[in-house]
């Protein structure tokens, strides 16, 4: 059985609030030159990151199935001169190195990773088998605007980021594990569905969540 | 056994890939005798632009339908997989890109025509690929610009680690469009130039490339062995280094701490570039001293989020041919006297470093050794 143990969790669901707003909500988390250039991806994945406190060592897994889409939507807005700063800005795992950039915190793993409905689950996972003692889970969306319209962007703005420990310490939030079933289930049983915005809800909810992994495998998210 | 040991190192038990030049056994002939796949392109493909150095595979152009001009390369690399019930749950496939079907949404924007919108999202080209290869449903994405590939054998090692997977495909592939060629025109590193990876001359220049690669990691069949892999991320600015060199030194300790005693050659990221060229050459120097450095981008090109598991494939290749290309391009006066411009022998040496860096100040690496 592999298990972490969720030692603190941040939610940063910013609603309607304008990216000017959020940008001014946060300007002392971020030194200020950092701060005019950050997404609002950034700012939320920035936050969320801020209460889990990153050390080097701590492997960082960055889930977002559409990452940097404001950054992307002007980027490609910005043809047939490409703005060099778009472009840096448009990439996938930007959300999570704005924040880190910001603050100049080095990292030895970062993983960012995408996915649609099985991506919660293939980042939990993720983290249960990297081998540090700490590992972070962080992830978000930000809402998009044209691109929203084509159902290629994310309609809600939100970020998170989760602490788990190898032990547990102090008074944790609960604990995510991975282990075999002893009953196999039906061959075609695949992995739940969950969407990133419907895990970010569970965590809000600080809502359980069983599903199967694999045939005779199974991930649990518990809390106290 | 649902357990991870620290001494588990996972082997490769087939690698493979596809570029400008062919398929593997080609690229690396290609390579051998010194040549490019690169021609002059217009840096925004029909919309104009400067000329810039491209190695697109055949039948494509910087405009051509996304996703469906990747299918030939696919198909090609598809041959060399070995057959097994990839994308189920004892056989997963970790697929990594760094710009996915992103050229789909460009021609969204200058066509207007929303037929093109269709796997243009990461996920979308992903299973968009998944369906074409005939995979199941157990694939995993990541996407860390040109550190991606190695993301994908990392978390394919610890799957296997684990116990999670019999055997792992590791499946990296970019394509090129005006996207991501016009972003690295505007970044001014890719420009009328053709790159000479660690020369020593006045203005640095890199060329970019599409290829699609794999590799089956396995605990224990095949003749390679993934001896280490380390990852390191500096975070220092976006699209630079820490001018010291300290972010190479820190991602080369461990590489180095693995190869003691191993007689090993580098196989470096290369772009072309001069300050990260520089910097990545003299770091290597004073960590492997007089051990052989190659890059082959210029060849290639940049293979943005493939290059790691492209140059992994030509690196086994180099070994089971016996001979190394060397580094493509370059011919005058180096950063560093270990920059091989002529191929060398691969017979006495043990293995290889394999290096990759990306924007973030990212470093991944890894050493591969015979079995």
């Amino acid at each position: 059985m592999l298990e972490r143990f969720i030692q603190s969790l941040h939610v940063e669901d910013v609603g309607e609030e304008s990216p000017p707003d959020t940008r001014e909500r946060m300007k002392t988390l971020f030194p200020r030159n950092s701060l005019r250039r950050m997404t609002q991806l950034g700012l939320v994945v920035g936050r969320a990151l801020a209460h889990v406190q990153p050390k080097r060592e701590d492997p960082l897994i960055y889930v977002s199935s559409y990452g940097e889409t404001r950054g992307l939507e002007a980027y490609l807005e910005s043809f047939p001169s490409p703005s060099p700063t778009l472009f840096q800005t448009s990439i996938h795992p930007c959300g999570a190195q704005q924040p880190l950039v910001a603050w100049q915190q080095p990292l030895d793993e970062f993983h960012a990773m995408t996915g649609d409905g099985d991506l919660a689950l293939r980042g939990l996972v993720t983290a249960l088998l990297a081998p540090a003692s700490r590992v972070l889970l962080c992830g978000g969306e930000e809402k998009g605007t044209w691109l929203l319209a084509h159902r290629l962007a994310s309609p809600r703005t939100f970020a998170f980021a989760l602490a788990l420990t190898r032990e547990p310490v102090g008074d944790f939030y609960g604990r995510i594990s991975l282990e075999r079933r002893h009953t196999t289930r039906a061959a075609s049983a695949d992995p739940a569905v969950e969407a990133l915005p419907d895990f970010f809800n569970r965590l809000i909810a600080r809502q359980g969540w069983t599903t199967p992994v694999q045939q005779d495998l199974e991930l649990t998210m518990e809390w106290k | 056994m649902l357990a991870l040991r620290s001494d588990f190192r996972p082997r490769i038990a087939a690698s493979g890939c596809v570029t400008a030049f062919g398929a593997t056994e080609v690229t690396h002939r290609c390579l051998l005798h010194g040549r490019r796949a690169l021609q002059d392109v217009p840096c925004l493909g029909n919309a104009g632009g400067d000329p810039v150095p491209l190695a697109l595979v055949p039948n494509r152009t910087l405009d051509s339908p996304v996703p469906g001009s990747w299918t030939d390369s696919l198909n090609q690399l598809r041959a060399e997989i070995p057959d097994a019930p990839w994308g189920t749950d004892r056989h997963p496939v970790f697929v990594t890109s760094s710009n996915f079907g992103a050229g789909g949404l460009y021609q969204f924007r200058q066509s207007g025509c929303s037929t093109d919108l269709s796997d243009s999202t990461p996920f979308g080209s992903v299973a968009w690929i998944a369906r074409h290869m005939r995979w199941g449903t157990t694939v995993s994405a990541s996407s860390h610009a040109c550190v991606s590939a190695h993301l994908g054998l990392l978390q394919a090692s610890r799957y296997l680690e684990a116990g999670l997977a019999d055997r792992a495909l590791v499946f990296s592939f970019d394509y090129l469009s005006p996207f991501v060629v016009g972003g690295f025109h505007a970044l001014k590193i890719l420009n009328r130039d053709w790159p000479a990876p660690y020369e020593d001359r006045a203005g640095g220049a890199v060329a970019l490339g599409d290829a699609v690669a794999f590799a089956i990691l396995t605990r224990d069949e095949g003749d390679y062995l993934l001896a280490e892999q380390q990852l390191y991320n500096e975070m220092h600015h976006f699209t630079g280094n820490l001018p010291s060199g300290e972010g190479f030194r820190q991602s080369l300790a461990v590489l180095a701490t693995a190869a003691a005693g191993r007689q090993v050659w580098c196989k470096g990221h290369g772009t072309g570039t001069l300050d990260a060229g520089k910097l990545e050459a003299e770091s290597l120097r004073a960590t492997f001293p007089g051990c052989p450095l190659v890059g082959w981008k210029g060849g290639i090109g940049h293979t943005l989020g493939s290059c790691g598991l492209v140059e992994l494939a030509l690196v086994l290749r180099s070994f089971a041919r016996g001979e190394a290309p060397g580094t493509v391009g370059t011919s005058a006066r180096c950063f560093v006297d270990e920059v091989a411009t002529k191929p060398f022998s691969t017979a006495s040496y043990e293995g290889a470093v394999c290096l990759s860096n990306a924007f973030g100040g990212a470093h991944a690496g890894l050493l591969v050794t015979h079995a």
